[in-house]
Parts: C-alpha cells; structure tokens; sequence
C-alpha cells in the first residue's frame, strides 16, 4: 500500500521562485525512505506540505490513499521537526509534555520504557542534552501510536552514542513495528546504510531509488565526485 | 487588621487578587510564546477606547472589552497570516489606542480627569460592578485553563507539534487573545493602562524562573502576583502611596530577588 504518494507537487513562497518544482515520488507501507539535498533544497518545506502547514500551487498529495484535502487521521503521522524555537526559560518537564499528549497511560508508559527516558521524565526539557531531546520529541511523536513518521534532521549535533542509539531505535520501529519512516538528512552515510530507497531533492526530484545506484547521483548534487563511494 | 473592616479595601483586596490570579495565569504562556509585550499594546488600544466611551456615554466596560478583543483578534489575524510580525502589528496597536484617546481628549472637553484615572487606576477604587465583572474574569480565566490546559502546553511548547497532534492552532490562538483582552480590562482598574502590563508580565515571569515544571511555573507566578497585589494595597494604604506604582514596585522586588535566588548555589 503507498502510505504517501506526491504527484507533479509545486511550491514557491512568493509566487515567483520555485521551491519545489514537479516533484514526484512516492513511499510504500514499511519503507525507510532517506532524503538528502543540500541547503535550501526543499526538504523541510516537503515535510510542511505533507503535514499540510503548506498548500501547493498545484500537484497532488495523496496519504494513505486519500487526497491530502480530504485526509483527517493526522494522529496516524508522527512528526519530529528540525528545529524546536522553545523559549530557553520553557520551565515543562519531559513527563508534563508527553503526558500533555498522551491518549493512554499505558501505552505512555511502555514509550517511556521503549525509549529508555525514564529516568529524565522530571528533568525539564531545555536542560536535556541533544540526543535526550530527541528522544523525548520522538516520544511525542510515537504518542499517538502513528502509522508513519517524519523526521526533520533528527541527528544534527547529536555525538556518535546518541546518534547510534536513535538510529537503532528507528530501525526497530521500521522493522519490528512495521513503521513507515521518511527521514531527512546530511548524513548521507547513515542514509544511504539504513534506508530502503533514496529520494534526492534539489528543488526538483535528482533521484529516486534504491540507495546502491543513488552514490552518483548524490555526488554530482553535492559535488562529492569520487567521495561516496571511495574512488576520489 | 482594622484595615480589613473597609467596605472599600475589602473590595479592593478582593478584586485585586482575582485579577492578579488571571493576569499571572495569562502571562505565563504569553511570556513563553514570546508574546509578552501584547498585554501592553491592548492595554493602550483599550485607552482609546475608554476615551471613545467617555466621548458617545457608553457603558466603559461593555464598550472597551469588546473593543479590545476585536483589537486583540486582529492583532492575532495579522501575525497568523504572516502579514506583519506580531512585535509590530502590536506596537501599531498600542501607537493608535493612545493616539485615538489623545485625540478624543483634544477634541472633547469636559472628562479629562476622568479619562486620566484609568492611565493609572485604583484599587482603592473599585465599585461592585468592577468587582462583578472582576470575578467573572477570573471564572473565564480557569474555565478556559482547566479545558484547555494540555492543547495550551503542547502548543506553547511548539506549534507545529501540536497542529499534528490534532490541536485546532487557530482556535487556541484566537481564543487565547481574546481571554488575554478580557483580563486585561479587567487588570486596567487595578493599576492602570501604563501598568497593566506589568501585573501580566513580571509575576509570571518571576514564576517562571522561580519553577522547575510548567504547573510549578504557574502556581508560583500566581502566588507572587496575588502577594504583589496585597501587599501593595496595604503598604499603599499606610504609607499614602499610589496603589498601581506600589503593586508593581513590590512584583518587582520580588523579581530581582528571584533573580538572585536562583543564581545563588543553595543545594
């Protein structure tokens, strides 16, 4: 089943310079898709279509078969965005915000274990470390048990262990749990490992595909000639 | 004590810790979506429109609440369309209210003492309607707190997290505003236009330094809004100062003393 299908998308913020010019792609159920794409590609802005915070100026996007103006399950999305603008004085605790969001206690509670945050739940959020917050923003998501899950740039700044331990996470979510995840990054190296298909955004679709042939096409956006695949 | 056997501090003490209790409330989640500086600007749009109720001899209450929600809700509009920054559809607001009153002041004579008590207020002065209206501020305030609560925290903490999680952004926003006018009309009788902004603000931000949780941050903000408050009547009252200056010189106090508290190592 295709959990997202985008068909011929176009964006532009001031109705002159293109965004996101014939984007096309599509994501099947139990799919890791990876995107990458250098600065000002139209990564985040493709995450904010899907979440419709955006409208297009033409195309179609379908989630879970259905056009996106008539899709109303949104809990079925989890979303973890690139960068969080809490106010640094934000006093919420981790255990006041997921229990801001949560719909059962139970499940709640086995996140907390899952995701091995039980013991910061009294911490507050803006004194945690990078790898921590991000574990408690993909708690949030994960709290409504969604079908699919967006992540906006979850591993910049965060140390080797952290990054290991999140990636760990996501890959048991997409492959014991049957979540369909779509991740966007710089590091093309985990990417390119860990997902199932690549999509390579530079306003237009560069690639996509499977993440073996997308080494070329991903140098020649970024231009790595050589680097990738060790033959600089 | 023999204070307390005042019709007229009754009254005062009563309405100033309902309003202190809402404006507390309110300012910490304007504080925390950097939206502090909104209790000012309607504040000084309900100044114009105080003036505009002198000027036709209407009800000043009816006329200026809502005046000021429909000021506060197109200040909302503005910043949600992206068509002006918040901080400067805000400070447009706060420029007309006051220039709006000074020139219903030029043009119409005969209630300018009048008009010129609400800049800085009394709590002194309070009638049983301003009480009235003054708990029913407070009953709105909680009413809407206790429904709203866990939207309002998730919101505060991040928009787009709440709007997938199902939150109706606009609604929230949009009401939120609107209670924000309504407790500030009612924070105009206790210290004034000029100062109203500071019984929403100070307090809760004090609270906020003060706390180590989001509900903490709200229980502390309304204790020291509610201490700021009494304390300033009665210290006012003995010493023959100014209610309004009072209050807020005390939610100050009490601020830089926070302040200082929290960087000392008291573990």
């Amino acid at each position: 089943m295709r959990i997202v299908e985008v068909k011929n998308l176009n964006f532009s913020y001031d109705g002159r310079y293109k965004v996101l010019e014939n984007v096309s792609f599509f994501v099947e159920e139990g799919d890791f898709l990876g995107i990458v794409g250098p600065n000002g590609a139209g990564k985040s802005t493709l995450f904010k279509l899907l979440l419709r915070f955006l409208k297009p100026q033409s195309g179609e996007i379908l989630l879970f078969g259905k056009r996106i103006e008539e899709f109303r399950d949104w809990k079925s999305i989890g979303y973890v965005p690139q960068r969080l603008s809490v106010e640094h004085t934000f006093p919420g605790k981790v255990k006041e915000l997921l229990f801001s969001v949560s719909r059962d206690k139970r499940e709640t509670e086995y996140l907390i274990e899952y995701l091995r945050i039980g013991n910061i739940l009294d911490k507050q959020f803006t004194k945690l470390s990078g790898g921590q917050q991000q574990r408690v923003l993909l708690a949030i998501a994960l709290s409504s048990n969604p079908k699919l899950i967006l992540l906006d740039e979850p591993t910049t700044g965060l140390d080797i262990h952290a990054l290991n331990h999140l990636i760990n996470i996501l890959l048991d979510l997409n492959s014991n749990h049957r979540k369909t995840i779509m991740m966007i990054s710089h590091d093309i190296g985990t990417l390119l490992k860990h997902s199932n298909k690549i999509l390579c955004l530079n306003r237009k679709v560069c690639y996509f595909g499977n993440p073996v042939d997308a080494i070329e096409f991903i140098e020649e956006v970024f231009g790595l000639r050589g680097i990738l695949d060790g033959t600089s | 004590m023999e204070l307390l056997s005042y019709d007229f501090i009754q009254r005062g003490l009563l309405a100033g810790i309902l309003i202190a209790v809402s404006t507390a409330l309110i300012g910490v989640f304007l504080i925390l979506r950097r939206f502090a500086f909104l209790g000012a600007g309607l504040s000084h749009a309900a100044f114009g429109s105080i003036a505009i109720s002198f000027l036709i001899n209407a009800d000043i209450y009816f006329t200026t609440v809502i005046f000021t929600v429909l000021i506060a809700n197109l200040i909302e509009f503005l910043t949600q369309t992206r068509k002006v920054p918040g901080d400067t559809a805000i400070a447009v607001i706060f420029s007309s209210g006051m220039a709006l009153a000074v020139i219903i002041l030029g043009i119409a004579k005969g209630f300018g003492e009048n008009l010129f008590s609400y800049l800085f207020g009394n709590i002194l002065m309070v009638s049983k309607e301003e009480l009235v209206y003054s708990f029913f501020v407070f009953l709105l305030t909680m009413s809407f707190l206790l429904v709203f609560y866990k939207k309002l925290l998730i919101t505060t903490f991040s928009e787009e997290i709440a709007r997938v999680k199902g939150v109706n952004i606009s609604f929230i926003n949009y009401a939120f505003v609107s209670l924000t006018a309504v407790v500030i009309v009612a924070s105009i009788k206790a210290v004034g236009v000029i100062l109203a902004s500071s019984l929403v603000v100070i307090p809760a931000m004090t609270g906020i330094l003060l706390a180590n949780s989001f509900l903490m941050s709200l229980v502390y903000s309304c204790l020291i809004s509610v201490l700021s408050v009494v304390s300033g009547i009665f210290v006012s009252f003995k010493y023959d100062l100014p209610p309004s200056g009072t209050i807020v010189g005390i939610s100050i106090l009490a601020f830089i003393l926070s302040f200082v508290l929290r960087k000392l190592p008291l573990k």
